[in-house]
């Protein structure tokens, strides 16, 4: 019994003591990365591009359900963008309110015939429309059957996509004007079409074929925010304010964290892991070729994203995932326990999931750092971590039980859990400030960093139950089916009520 | 909780351990909060010390300069004597304010033009301000020597070729970048003149900077970009030329694009059938039709984007073939559009077509004809 104590114990000091030193290493890995990127993004006039003929075209791909109450203002506010080549294509999927009726009647919509060509699957497109206001020629509006998913719909705007880049959002996200001269400058950034030359002469055409034996980059991200309690004016954030009421005030904290440093830091190293859902822009070419997202998934964000990267690996072909670090889109955070808790129950079950379907890929080295980094660190110190967690809060409870405990040893050890993580969430707000003051006032960033001190005794428990929910929902096979969010929408001008 | 050191040298390697990564994550954090904070305050002493200077700037260039009468004279820029005497304020001693002063002049000279922006220009010599830059120049740090490099073309100061040619083969991307800007406004005779010495390769980013600033600079001399076409062994730098030739329709460049019909790269390839579409060169259709087999998807469907631009109606069968025929989707919705674009010369297949097609064609064809669909 002592043998097995010390075994366990020693175990979960070195994997706590790892991971905790992953995330050390992210931290500087994304200083490195946010000090880079703005030393070079200094110099950039992203004007430049503004009037452009030769930028590259994009089409935002913008799913909706029933979002009646604010889909004029969303669409308008994406229509606005700054930037020289784009479309927006709202999908309604199946909406039951009057979220499709306040289009057509808004932007003067009429049915055309379509040439939609389905490349990827998805539920049937019942209609496409066109608006008859050049005002709104970029406006693209497509009617289809309810599939249950986002992802579904994201496949259906894939598939009337007209441009090589699509940047997939959600239509209540409020993203910044120059979003998308942002987002398109890394893939911009690299060295397209240097080719290589294979093989002799091709006998039926006489040339040698050639391949790409560039990086091609094939997703980018950015940083992502909540807009609850900024305020906000015709779709743009006119004052950005850390959320007021404490669920929210955590998830922006974790937001933070999460972005600014962790998916900074795997960019510096090519490890990306995922591209959020709210913001990701996608070499179309590729996500298509990976079979676009999966309408099944629950992470679908983070399965498109892996199935990319096998695809390019397995063609021999450099790829590469770039973030930024500078806010570009907003979004409403959960702003209750209810439907904060689906949200998270679904990301569990989403990454139980993901480790379960790309579990080939995990440990092999034919994929490099994605079966060698990216998915084992997933599978260990995110998909495993709740697990080990609980197991050891059980561990610490049979001890006092059995009044075998060491309290000596057991608060200092709590203590270096607390005090690191405490440490990371300021490291990352730091760094944040680096990268952008978004915050006024010197005390709403100190009362967003204090949360840290709150964090491991009131919201670390909730993030730890809803995963460990969400993995018991994926063995028994729970049925969850997603749906609206039920966002109270951005105010005029005032504080968006949270 | 008492703890002294023999507690410490007493226990296990996991406690010793975790008590050593406390102390570094409290001072850590201690150091987190005060960076935080001093970062604030000097960005705010940085912004207060700005927001004072800023109007007083304006101030003396408004007065002085942009609304002086004494200056708004018929003789040359460079000979006007300037009251520089009123801008040697104590402040202008210290480097920020200088830079501010800099900046702002930039600012202005880019927007207004003729006599005033000569003004500027002569106000920034005549208070040595490009002492200033030029010191940059020579820093070993490339950002430094960028914003020498924007400063020096905003202000329209020659550099050296000497000195701004190597720096447009630089391995580091935003200093070659700064500094074929640079050349291009800068440089009198040749501006395209690195393009012979590049090997580095022209960025897509790089491509878009560099097509503003040459179509929208003032009294650039555009050479004829066939040479580059023709001998460069930069692909980035060919395809770049291709796209200038469409933009100032340079029909003497186009045996130069013909004969890039030839290269193994089909990347490149496509790029030249693109140009000669867009330039709606007739002669060189029939090629196009004879090598069209032969090209892999991306070269066939700009074959048929530049049958549909071109327009000669002489090949309207060709694109109903295909149109009809070709299982690809991308294919046959090139070639609709393009018979569409045809359409003075077509418009009896186009009836045959959409009487006859298949459900999905008709479809296609429909989509081709609606004016409301672009792509």
């Amino acid at each position: 019994m002592q043998l097995f104590r010390n075994v366990f114990e020693s175990f979960v000091f070195i994997y706590g003591s790892t991971m905790l030193f992953m995330y050390a290493l992210l931290a500087i890995l994304s200083l490195r990365g946010i000090i880079r990127f703005q030393r070079k993004n200094s110099y950039v006039d992203y004007n430049k591009m503004l009037q452009s003929p030769i930028a590259p075209g994009i089409s935002i791909i913008a799913p909706a359900f029933n979002e009646g109450v604010t889909i004029i203002q969303n669409v308008r506010s994406l229509l606005t963008l700054n930037y020289p080549r784009y479309e927006v294509i709202i999908v309604n999927d199946g909406s039951t309110d009057d979220t499709l009726e306040k289009l057509i009647k808004e932007f003067q919509l009429q049915v055309v015939d379509f040439a939609y060509n389905e490349r990827i699957k998805s539920q049937p497109v019942k209609r496409l429309f066109k608006s008859s206001n050049s005002a709104y020629e970029k406006l693209v509006v497509i009617d289809k059957v309810n599939g249950k998913s986002k992802a579904d719909a994201s496949n259906a705007g894939i598939n009337a996509a007209a441009y090589d880049y699509f940047l997939c959002t959600d239509v209540d996200c409020i993203i910044e004007k120059d979003t998308l001269l942002r987002m398109i400058k890394p893939f911009m950034d690299e060295e397209h079409n240097k080719i290589k030359e294979i093989g002799e002469p091709c006998p039926e055409c006489g040339y040698i074929h050639v391949v790409e034996d560039s990086i091609r980059v094939i997703a980018t991200g950015a940083t992502l925010r909540l807009a609850n309690s900024c305020e906000v004016d015709e779709g743009v954030i006119t004052r950005v304010r850390p959320p007021e009421k404490w669920l929210p005030r955590f998830q922006e904290m974790e937001y933070l964290r999460a972005y600014v440093l962790g998916k900074m830091g795997w960019s510096v190293i090519n490890c990306v892991p995922n591209v959020s859902g709210g913001l990701g822009l996608f070499d179309k070419e590729i996500a298509i070729k990976a079979g676009g997202y999966d309408s099944k998934s629950f992470a679908e964000d983070m399965d498109i994203v892996t199935r990319m990267c096998t695809y390019m690996i397995d063609n021999k072909l450099k790829y590469a995932i770039r973030y930024i670090p500078t806010t570009q889109c907003w979004t409403e955070g959960p702003p209750t326990m209810k439907v904060f808790s689906r949200q998270r129950t679904r990301w569990g079950r989403g990454l139980a999931e993901i480790i379960t379907i790309h579990r080939k890929v995990i440990f092999n080295p034919h994929y490099k750092r994605l079966g060698m980094i990216v998915l084992p660190y997933n599978l260990l110190f995110e998909f495993l971590a709740p697990i080990i967690e609980i197991t050891g809060v059980f561990y610490y409870i049979y001890q006092i039980v059995t009044g075998s405990i060491n309290w000596h040893n057991a608060l200092i050890l709590l203590a270096f859990v607390y005090f690191y993580s405490v440490m990371i969430t300021t490291l990352a707000i730091l760094w944040d400030q680096i990268t952008y003051k978004h915050y006024k006032t010197w005390e709403e960033v100190i009362g967003l960093a204090l949360m840290a001190f709150l964090e491991p005794f009131v919201y670390h428990p909730m993030i730890v139950f809803f995963a460990l929910r969400g993995y018991f929902h994926f063995i028994t096979g729970r049925k969850h089916s997603w749906g609206n969010m039920q966002r109270q929408g951005f105010g005029q001008r005032k504080p968006a009520n949270t | 909780m008492e703890y002294n050191l023999y507690d410490f040298r007493g226990s296990s390697l996991n406690i010793q351990i975790a008590i050593i990564f406390i102390i570094i994550a409290v001072s850590f954090t201690v150091l987190a909060y005060l960076s935080i904070l001093t970062g604030r305050y000097k960005a705010y002493q940085r912004e207060k010390k700005l927001a004072s200077l800023h109007p007083v700037i304006d101030n003396l260039l408004m007065e002085h300069i942009l609304l002086n009468d004494e200056l708004a004279s018929d003789i040359p820029a460079e000979q006007v004597a300037l009251p520089i005497e009123v801008f040697r304020l104590p402040v202008f001693e210290h480097r920020w304010a200088r830079q501010a002063l800099i900046d702002r002049l930039i600012d202005y000279r880019n927007n207004v033009r003729g006599a005033m922006g000569e003004q500027l220009r002569n106000l920034y010599i005549q208070l040595e301000l490009d002492k200033d830059s030029l010191k940059k120049m020579k820093s070993s740090k490339w950002d430094k020597k960028v914003q020498a490099l924007a400063e020096l073309s905003n202000m329209n100061m020659s550099i050296a070729d000497v000195t701004i040619l190597p720096l447009t083969n630089s391995s580091n991307r935003e200093l070659r970048a700064a500094a074929r800007h640079a050349y291009i406004k800068l440089s009198k005779n040749e501006p395209f003149k690195f393009f012979e010495v590049v090997t580095e390769p022209l960025l897509m980013w790089d491509q878009v900077e560099l097509f503003k600033i040459i179509s929208t600079t003032e009294h650039i001399a555009i050479p004829n970009f066939a040479q580059w076409i023709t001998y460069s062994s930069n692909k980035s730098i060919v395809s770049f030329c291709l796209k200038l030739v469409v933009h100032y329709n340079q029909i003497s460049a186009v045996p130069a694009v013909v004969k890039l019909l030839d290269t193994k790269d089909h990347y490149l390839r496509a790029d030249a059938i693109n140009c000669l579409g867009k330039l709606k060169m007739e002669s060189v259709e029939d090629k196009l039709l004879q090598m069209y087999d032969s090209q892999p998807l991306n070269c066939q469907l700009e074959i048929l984007k530049a049958l549909g631009r071109i327009s000669s109606g002489r090949h309207v069968d060709f694109l109903r073939q295909e149109f009809l025929h070709a299982t690809d989707f991308d294919v046959r919705k090139h070639a609709a559009k393009s018979i569409i674009n045809n359409k003075w010369a077509a418009k009896g297949i186009i009836e045959e077509l959409v009487e006859t097609a298949t459900a999905e064609n008709k479809l296609i064809l429909k989509h081709s004809m609606n004016p409301l669909i672009k792509y």
